[in-house]
């Protein structure tokens, strides 16, 4: 059966990288590390679920997450965030989680291994989660406009930077702890 | 005082590194013997990347079991090694390719490769360095890698052997020097030990089918 023509659908995207694996690896073992991912992936997807997310796509030690709504994203991130101080498999390992949110036109396809998301706001979105912190997300100027006022008033100044293929990119950090 | 501190500091310098892996050479060798396949099959196969690297700058080719670690340099021109290095591997795709219509199916060679470029320590005949071990994650990647990539290319459209991967830094001198090879982007990968995400390029050979040449271009 021939797989499906893909969809470009404007879709709000989620990077989200969990920062101290290594370390935790050196310190705990790999084993350990095994197990946290798993738990990590097991509530991330559930969560996912909660959140009306559209897909949900692992990526070594993070997640790419896809939204129809940018409403949506937002509360998911919150709810990931909230396992570091909730979740015993978590708690007291120095672990943190570095987001990123992106909103753009992607091609949604079918492929071999199940549903994806590509075209260049997928790689916009990843590398802005390369500039995220621990516990902080980096939100694009563009998600941010279509999100809900209160976020507004919790991001940070406006910074910019220039990606290859993309251009300048505005983007805004919101800081998630205390949140 | 250690025996480290003892020794002088490796030459330093920037080349172009080729990862050289033999598809299921365990597997010939554990079917077909090391001693009536597995070694002459390995001992061609470093006939061949002399003969190809003898004029391109070869200067380093060290075994890695079942495969090579190969250096090109060019004391003018960084870009230029990498070019002779491309330029070395598709030579050597192409003379593997007549030896294996020459040869019974279990002597035949097959190669996945991956080019690089970077500063590397010079260490006897061997090269050290960050650069190396992100040639070797290079040519690790495989079909499986893909599900994990952002904007991957089907991952049926990635070969099983005979193919050239290439970093950014390579892919951006082959455009740059305007290089008679096409490149596709098989998507932005996370490759251990490394942070961030990479691009990763398949080089496609001088002569290729039309559909090989989709996806994300480098222009």
């Amino acid at each position: 059966m021939e797989a499906p023509a893909p969809l470009r659908k404007a879709l709000a995207l989620v990077f989200c990288d969990i920062a101290g694996t290594t370390r935790l690896t050196a310190q705990e073992g790999d084993l350990v590390v095994a197990t946290m991912l798993r738990e990590f992936f097991e509530q991330t997807g559930r969560l996912g679920t909660e959140h009306r997310c559209l897909i949900m796509k692992f990526l070594g030690d993070g997640f790419l997450a896809a939204f129809d709504n940018v409403k949506n994203a937002m509360p998911f991130v919150f709810s990931i965030q909230s396992l570091l101080s909730q979740n015993a498999m978590f708690m007291g390992r120095s672990l943190g989680f570095k987001f990123s949110l992106h909103y753009g036109n992607v091609l949604y396809i079918e492929t071999s291994y199940g549903k994806d998301v590509v075209g260049e706001e997928v790689y916009v979105a990843a590398r802005l989660n390369e500039l995220a912190q621990p516990n902080e997300i980096v939100v694009s100027q563009v998600a941010l406009e279509r999100m809900p006022s209160d976020y507004k008033a919790r991001a940070g100044a406006s910074e910019s930077r220039e990606f290859k293929r993309a251009g300048k990119v505005k983007f805004r950090r919101v800081n998630l702890l205390g949140l | 005082m250690a025996a480290s501190d003892a020794e002088p500091m490796p030459e330093v310098v920037t080349e172009a590194i080729v990862v050289i892996d033999l598809v299921e050479s365990t597997l010939t060798s554990n079917l077909s013997g090391w001693y009536a396949v597995g070694r002459q099959v390995i001992r061609d196969l470093r006939a061949l990347i002399g003969e190809v690297g003898e004029s391109r700058g070869l200067r380093c080719l060290r075994s890695t079991g079942d495969g090579y670690l190969l250096t090109f340099h060019d004391p003018q021109s960084a870009e230029r090694a990498a070019l002779r290095a491309v330029e070395a591997v598709f030579e050597l795709l192409n003379r593997v390719a007549r030896r294996n219509r020459e040869v019974p199916e279990e002597r035949a060679l097959n190669l996945r490769c991956a080019v690089h470029l970077g500063e590397v320590d010079i260490v006897s005949n061997d090269r050290e360095g960050p650069h190396i071990s992100l040639a070797f994650r290079l040519e690790e990647i495989s079909r499986a890698s893909l599900p994990a990539a952002l904007n991957p290319i089907p991952p049926e459209q990635f070969p099983l052997q005979n193919y050239v991967l290439c970093s950014e830094e390579v892919a951006g001198i082959l455009s740059r020097r305007a290089s008679p090879w096409e490149m596709v982007s098989i998507g932005l990968l996370k490759l251990k030990g490394f942070p961030g995400w990479r691009e990763v390029f398949r080089v496609l050979p001088e002569e290729h089918p039309a559909d090989l040449g989709r996806g994300i271009r480098v222009s």
